[in-house]
């Protein structure tokens, strides 16, 4: 049998009017066909990101009231199921970052499984014992350098997608932003520490 | 003056006497020029091209001296070619801290091209997705400008435009400069 390892199967960006922003879809490992396609429906990883932004909100409150984490990785958001789980970062601006990653996304190779199988590999470590903390910062510290570069851009306007004044609404159609959210969900393996 | 002297003088002279800015500042500052240009003048960019040219065109007439002052420069340059060298090595490293390559020089001497490999006005930057921006507007336009108004400051009259742009896709952003004429000293007016 494959081993599989975890797997980014979605990257999520959320203004701070809980307004969607972007969304990358990856697809993962599926045994029974031996080969790659979306675990889930577009619209069905919409849902889980929305289902996610009442974690966000719960969470911000429980940080201002303790007086820490105005920007900062929020950890596990929650596990969709035994293969799914959604991860969130939020920035100081209340654009939020979420990763939904499949635990079981990604297979590799007996042989190389067998030779790292004495836990010199951090890849299988983690698939054995699921993600360690922190393992998403590489994650997060990459999407919002992405994001960093994006907003840089003179010609995007940020009141076109989320106004403090609650217009705007556009989505992030700048192709760089997507391509760099492209290489970020397909280049991460557990145990990575730099996108 | 020896295409190594002019390297060694932009270098000192960018070490020593310059004053920095924040490479930010810079660029979120032109760019903000340049998109709010694009807004104003509802996406003609044909004219956003021409506005930036003449923004850039005052500057030089401006620049010219801080850049003689600067860079101790005594005498003329003897020939179109050292003019060239001197814009390259010296003028843009003294002030963006880059140094274009020159290429592709016409046989007679009076045009050549200047290949910039980095362009800080230009990090970060995506020209807006309408169809047209990609084949209409040289975000970097203010810079021939700059070069037409130093230039005319010390008697060459020349043309500069920019032929690509790797924010247009392609793979190098390159300005042509042409020499048109030397302007002669005008003699005062006689007297009777």
């Amino acid at each position: 049998m494959a081993t599989t390892i975890p797997s980014i199967v979605c990257l999520g960006v959320i203004g701070r009017n809980n307004n969607p922003l972007h969304t990358s879809i990856f697809p993962s490992y599926d045994p029974s066909s031996n080969s790659y396609h979306p675990i889930r429906t577009p619209l069905q990883f919409s849902l889980i990101l929305s289902s996610t932004l009442d974690v966000f909100e719960l969470r911000s409150h429980q940080n201002q009231a303790a007086g820490v984490g105005l920007t900062g990785d929020f950890g596990l958001l929650h596990a969709v199921d035994d293969r799914l789980a959604a991860y969130g970062f939020e920035t100081n601006t209340g654009t939020r970052f979420v990763v939904i990653v499949d635990m079981r996304g990604r297979r590799i190779d007996n042989a190389v499984a067998a030779g790292f199988a004495d836990g010199r590999d951090k890849r299988i470590a983690g698939a054995a014992a699921g993600l360690r903390e922190g393992e998403m910062r590489p994650v997060f510290k990459a999407m919002q350098a992405v994001y960093i570069r994006l907003t840089q851009n003179p010609f995007y306007d940020p009141d076109e997608h989320s106004s403090p004044l609650g217009h705007g609404g556009k989505k992030i159609m700048s192709k760089k932003f997507t391509e760099d959210m492209r290489r970020i969900g397909e280049n991460w393996t557990p145990g990575i520490t730099n996108l | 003056m020896a295409s190594s002297k002019a390297s060694r003088l932009g270098e000192e002279v960018w070490k020593t006497r310059m004053d920095k800015v924040n490479a930010e500042l810079v660029v979120l500052t032109y760019g903000t020029i340049v998109a709010q240009l694009c807004k104003d003048f509802d996406s003609d960019y044909v004219e956003v091209n021409k506005q930036l040219d003449k923004m850039g065109y005052n500057i030089g007439l401006r620049l010219i001296e801080d850049y003689l002052a600067k860079s101790n420069t005594v005498r003329r340059c003897s020939n179109f070619r050292e003019t060239a060298e001197m814009i390259a090595k010296v003028g843009f490293k003294i002030f963006l801290n880059i140094t274009p390559t020159i290429t592709n020089w016409t046989s007679d001497g009076k045009q050549f091209s200047l290949v910039f490999d980095e362009n800080p006005f230009a990090d970060f930057v995506e020209l807006p997705d309408d169809g047209r921006a990609q084949d209409e507007l040289w975000y970097s336009n203010i810079l021939c400008g700059v070069l037409r108004g130093a230039l005319e400051m010390v008697q060459m009259q020349v043309e500069a435009h920019f032929i690509s742009d790797v924010l247009r896709g392609n793979d190098t952003t390159e300005m042509r400069i042409s020499l048109i004429r030397y302007i002669d000293d005008e003699l005062p007016p006689e007297d009777d």
